[in-house]
């Protein structure tokens, strides 16, 4: 019983969470598309850059959180560069990307600290919401999506470090994860021997297990920030 | 509540989802960063008076009604109904807020809480449970608006007299035609308030700047949009604007207040003609030399506090600096200041609401600001800045006299 239950995190369930974000984000952006514009502007003064380069300096240098709050700037550069590289990591995960060996490497640029670094600003950022004011304000989504990617965060880092103990038998070799993913990738799915052999099978699935939960809540959730961030600065500049 | 109600509640949510409306609703992350940008939570620090928390009551009942966690896991994002408390909580939000829009400075995702708040004003006139000055003052603009002509005659008989004011102080021999009205073609039109100030003092700069003017016979001021009423606004606005299309002006220029001028400016979309605050025409005359100020005429400490809607929303930072600048001997700026300066708690209608303790407590922030410039002087480019501004002298017993900049270019004009 347990098996399936495995094989479903492991294969139909990625399938349905990479389909629910995708189709969430259309549903999102249509939903937009099709709702009436203002008739002015929204803008707020000044406007030190000109657009587009002062839409992406606003939404990836974040100059509003440095003035307000530097602490919290550092945690949410270090957060959200370490994510691009988590990106970049598992894609090496499928195939190996000649472009990302300028730092010659053999999978996750930034190798285990990407991990800790997501795993430290994720619980930075939850433990602040313990503190008041910010407590106050925040309601259980908050709490709830900031420990499932701590979760998602920690056991994934645990694979990454586990490589290095090799000799106690933890180690799964890149090629069996990238035989997992690709074959993933090209829908004729396939669960690695070594993968479900290995002791860390259920570090795995649990990890994926929060990584669908993440990218299934993404659409619905606050995390959609992330998509919307480009235009509510656009409006503010417009 | 009745179903009736809530039906009605929520097709007016839903009528008001435009598209920065599912930006704001959708994407805050409660970082809590806007918390204390407040003026109203730094006079009285209450969590109902944080903008992200202002925000949240109307995301609560949006989240109940237009997101399927609102009804399957209404805990997840503290989802609630309308009921008659969340009313009163909306009512706080919405009527305690200036519209300053300083927490968007301040949030890094540049949500403009008032624009979701126009949610929580909307569902109040529903409910009737908008503050009744607001509505009778916008009820009047616009009653105004549908009979003007039984206005005109008794507006010009006042005009009359304070053309004699304005002749007085440009020192002139006849005070005919000082300030013209109805005038066909004018290059521009000129909207003041109902205080002879409004009028007297513009009066007195276009004619030394010798500028081809016009007065309306409207006021400026958009109750409509206090009020948080759509369709008052647009026809309190469109009285000016089809005045300025028939009489075929080439600029409409705004007295000194904010939201009058940033409505027609930034909010209306595209208008015939081009739309010019008080403070930047006066400053335009001074760069092109027809209207000369005698420099350095004041002495005293001179500070300038920034209108929210003329600074911040509408972009009218250096004018006034600069004419300062050449009026004052000592001018000193407020700290914070330009786009992160604070609101002084009169916008949004607020200062026409019998609930001047509230005032004097938010304007703390101000009150602070002005004491550390140790100025004499506070000048300003807002009619309701003004009015508040002297509530907060009274109640702080601040040894300040609050000055127009409009009025105190006229007052030292080197005729």
């Amino acid at each position: 019983m347990w098996d399936k239950v495995y094989y479903f995190v492991m294969v139909p369930m990625v399938y349905i969470a990479f389909g629910t974000f995708a189709l969430g984000i259309i549903l999102k952006l249509l939903k937009v598309l099709f709702s009436p514009s203002i008739k002015g502007s929204l803008g707020a003064f000044p406007r030190k850059a000109p657009m587009p380069a002062g839409i992406l300096y606003e939404v990836f240098a974040m100059p509003a959180v440095f003035k307000k709050d530097k602490v919290l700037w550092i945690f949410l550069m270090a957060y959200h560069a370490a994510f691009g590289l988590l990106v970049l990591g598992h894609l090496e995960l499928i195939r190996e990307f000649r472009f990302l060996q300028i730092v010659p490497h053999e999978v996750f640029l930034g190798a285990g600290w990407v991990g800790i670094v997501l795993t430290i600003s994720v619980l930075y950022f939850l433990l602040r919401r313990f503190r008041s004011p910010y407590r106050e304000i925040s309601v259980p989504e908050d709490y709830l999506l900031l420990l499932l990617l701590f979760l998602t965060f920690v056991f994934g880092s645990h694979m990454h470090l586990a490589a290095r103990y090799g000799i106690a038998g933890f180690d799964i070799p890149l090629d069996d994860y990238r035989a997992y993913l690709s074959s993933m990738v090209n829908f004729k799915p396939e669960l690695p021997a070594m993968i479900t052999a290995s002791p860390h099978y259920v570090i795995i699935m649990l990890h994926i297990l929060f990584a669908n939960l993440f990218l299934m809540l993404f659409p619905f959730s606050k995390m959609i920030h992330s998509v919307f961030v480009f235009f509510t600065i656009a409006v503010k500049r417009k | 509540m009745d179903k009736a109600k809530e039906v009605q509640f929520i097709n007016t949510i839903k009528k008001r989802l435009n598209k920065p409306m599912r930006y704001y609703l959708d994407l805050c992350t409660r970082c809590g960063l806007c918390y204390d940008t407040c003026h109203v939570y730094y006079g009285i620090p209450k969590k109902e008076f944080s903008p992200v928390n202002r925000a949240e009551t109307v995301r609560k009942v949006f989240k109940k009604y237009f997101r399927p966690s609102g009804s399957l896991l209404p805990y997840w994002g503290d989802a609630e109904k309308f009921s008659d408390r969340v009313m009163d909580e909306l009512c706080e939000a919405a009527f305690s807020c200036t519209g300053c829009r300083r927490c968007m400075v301040y949030c890094p995702f540049g949500i403009d809480t008032p624009h979701v708040l126009s949610i929580a004003k909307t569902l109040l006139l529903e409910n009737e449970t908008t503050p009744e000055e607001l509505v009778m003052l916008a009820d009047a603009a616009v009653e105004k608006g549908k009979s003007i002509q039984d206005f005109k005659e008794g507006y010009r008989e006042v005009v009359r007299d304070l053309e004699e004011e304005v002749r007085k102080r440009l020192g002139r021999g006849s005070a005919e035609g000082l300030i013209p009205m109805e005038k066909k073609n004018a290059d521009v039109l000129f909207v003041g308030l109902s205080g002879a100030h409004s009028i007297v003092h513009p009066a007195v700069v276009f004619n030394a700047a010798g500028e081809n003017w016009t007065l309306s016979y409207f006021e400026a001021v958009n109750f409509g949009a206090f009020a948080g009423d759509p369709e008052k606004t647009r026809f309190i606005a469109d009285r000016v604007i089809n005045e300025a299309r028939e009489l075929g002006v080439k600029e409409v220029v705004i007295v000194e207040c904010g939201t009058a001028y940033r409505i027609p400016k930034y909010m209306l979309g595209p208008l015939p003609f081009k739309v010019t605050s008080i403070v930047e025409k006066i400053h335009q005359y001074v760069k092109e030399g027809k209207l000369k100020i005698n420099e350095k005429a004041i002495i005293e400490a001179v500070t300038y506090h920034d209108p929210c809607q003329l600074g911040r929303n509408a972009g009218v930072f250096e004018e006034p600096r600069e004419l300062l600048g050449m009026l004052c001997g000592d001018y000193r700026e407020m700290s914070p200041t330009r786009e992160y300066n604070w609101c002084c708690g009169g916008g949004g209608g607020l200062v026409a609401l019998d609930n001047e303790e509230f005032r004097i407590k938010s304007g703390k922030a101000k009150k602070d600001q002005i004491d550390r410039t140790g100025a004499k002087i506070v000048v300003t480019a807002c009619e309701n800045c003004v009015l508040q501004l002297n509530t907060i002298r009274d109640g702080y017993g601040l040894d300040i006299e609050v000055r127009s900049l409009t009025e105190l270019v006229a007052e030292n004009l080197s005729l």
